[in-house]
């Protein structure tokens, strides 16, 4: 496995998973998979359909629980205790493939909940920054409106905004252009790419290997509930170690 | 219906003030009309009120028994999952008149000494646990309605257990159950007359004794059938507009 030099600037760990094993019935999802992530880090999870790579980004904030091996988020240990799982889910923010907004909810409240519920935010201070936060991704006129009356990837960037209301140390993105129709992928990666730069850390599980290699610090490939790859995008796109990984390059070298 | 839907606000405030003016001014028409109904206003109109009283109060206990027993119905608890199946199977099966005679006649029996437990408070028991057994599966159903991604998402933003059910779950669960729970409301109203074999003095009761007394029974029970239409047709508006009300936000 290549290993990739970690840049000053990545020093302090944010999350660390030690030997982290998954199943789900008899299909074993992830095997033995250990990575460090450190803050500022954009990382790409990237790998064929059924490989882990979805289930591994999951377990970080335990939708899914793992059977065996460690997780620490921000020096807190994952694991069954309540407490310490409402801390961890407080400072890592999620997006989904399918958005999940709150349908009931208009796309401000939608923004503002967690803050009030979570944080105990004021109603007015949390209407400001969520407006604040709509007009980074440039929906603030939207605000008023229920879920269904946008676009998907206008309904993505209101994810994301939600997802930046609680003020998370780190954001995983599971698949979050997959579900968009192909006019719309690129509105949410400008949004993604703006965040990137802005020096948030970053998990991406993706299929957009343009986003991958222009924006990530450090690409995962997972096969089979493996890691099989940890490697800078220069080295991962140019000349992977693995067989795997090069067939499954090639098979998706038309998308950058 | 189509006014009820543009302006659900304004109709459930229509069909309270109409509900309390139907009330307190039902003595005056019905007091104008000829024998034996004339005669015989005053114990209508109370007749009328007790049956509101009691299709208000199993009507309101009704919804939070089914919420409690829809959410253990589904609980992970296995004991708690049995004795909300226990309770809807035991209410569903049995005749709701057998369980108004039951609770009276066993109430007395198992209440503390001191407290005297009402006719009327029997049936209102009685009905709350037969609505609320049925309400149970429309909560039940409401919530297994609720998207799976919609109860992650609230977990991944930190909101605890109670705080995704209260502000995720709850809503939206009731804009599926609403409709059906409207049914079992409806159906409440005309099941408080069974109340009448307990001697609670509710509209049917008031009308079987005035037709006693009258011998004309075609007149008492019309008038009657037309208060119980009159009411359910305000109740039915009340949900109408609540359903309204919570169905932002949905694909048409």
């Amino acid at each position: 496995m290549t290993t990739i030099e970690t840049p000053a600037a990545f020093q302090k760990p944010i999350i660390e998973a030690r030997k982290v094993n998954k199943h789900f019935g008899a299909f074993h999802a992830l095997k033995d998979v250990s990575a460090t992530f450190h803050e500022g880090q954009v990382t790409a999870i990237v790998g064929p359909s059924g490989s882990g790579k979805s289930t591994f980004l999951r377990t970080l904030n335990r939708l899914e629980a793992h059977d065996s091996g460690e997780i620490v988020v921000d020096g807190i240990e994952l694991n069954s205790d309540l407490k310490n799982l409402d801390a961890i889910r407080r400072e890592v923010g999620m997006v989904f493939q399918s958005f999940n907004l709150f349908s009931h909810l208009t796309i401000l409240r939608n923004v503002t909940l967690a803050p009030m519920r979570v944080r105990k935010m004021g109603r007015a201070d949390a209407e400001s920054k969520a407006l604040n936060l709509l007009e980074r991704v440039g929906l603030r006129n939207q605000a008023d409106k229920y879920p269904v009356q946008l676009s998907g990837g206008q309904q993505q960037r209101v994810a994301i905004a939600r997802a930046l209301a609680m003020d998370p140390k780190v954001l995983l993105f599971d698949e979050p252009t997959s579900a968009l129709d192909p006019e719309m992928v690129n509105e949410v990666l400008s949004v993604m790419r703006e965040l990137a730069y802005s020096g948030i850390t970053m998990l991406v599980v993706t299929h957009e290997m343009g986003f991958a290699r222009e924006v990530a610090d450090r690409i995962i490939f997972f096969d089979e509930g493996i890691m099989l790859e940890d490697a800078t995008p220069e080295a991962f796109f140019s000349n992977p170690d693995h067989d795997r990984a090069k067939a499954f390059l090639s098979q998706v070298r038309h998308g950058y | 219906m189509n006014w009820t839907k543009q302006n659900p606000g304004l109709a459930m405030f229509a069909a309270m003030i109409g509900l309390l003016v139907f009330l307190w001014g039902l003595a005056v028409p019905l007091s104008a009309a000829p024998a034996p109904i004339g005669p015989a206003a005053g114990q209508f109109v109370e007749g009328t009120r007790v049956t509101v009283w009691l299709t208000l109060i199993a009507g309101s206990a009704g919804v939070m028994i089914g919420i409690v027993a829809g959410l253990g119905k589904l609980s992970r608890f296995w004991p708690l999952r049995w004795v909300c199946d226990t309770y809807v199977w035991l209410m569903r099966g049995t005749p709701l008149l057998l369980q108004i005679l039951f609770v009276w006649l066993v109430a007395p029996t198992i209440m503390p000494e001191g407290i005297d437990l009402s006719d009327f408070a029997c049936a209102a028991i009685a009905l709350s646990l037969n609505v609320g057994a049925y309400n149970t599966e429309c909560v039940r159903a409401g919530i297994m309605a609720v998207p799976n991604g919609q109860i992650e998402a609230a977990h991944a933003l930190g909101l605890t257990s109670m705080q995704t059910f209260l502000d995720v779950i709850l809503p939206q669960s009731m804009r599926v159950a609403l409709p059906a729970l409207a049914n079992n409301l409806a159906s409440l109203v005309k099941d408080s007359s069974l109340a009448y074999a307990i001697s609670v003095v509710e509209l049917t009761m008031v009308g079987y004794r005035v037709q006693s007394e009258s011998y004309q029974p075609v007149p008492v029970f019309i008038t009657i059938a037309a208060i119980y239409l009159i009411l359910t047709t305000a109740f039915t508006t009340l949900t109408a507009a609540l359903e309204a009300r919570l169905n932002v936000g949905q694909k048409r």
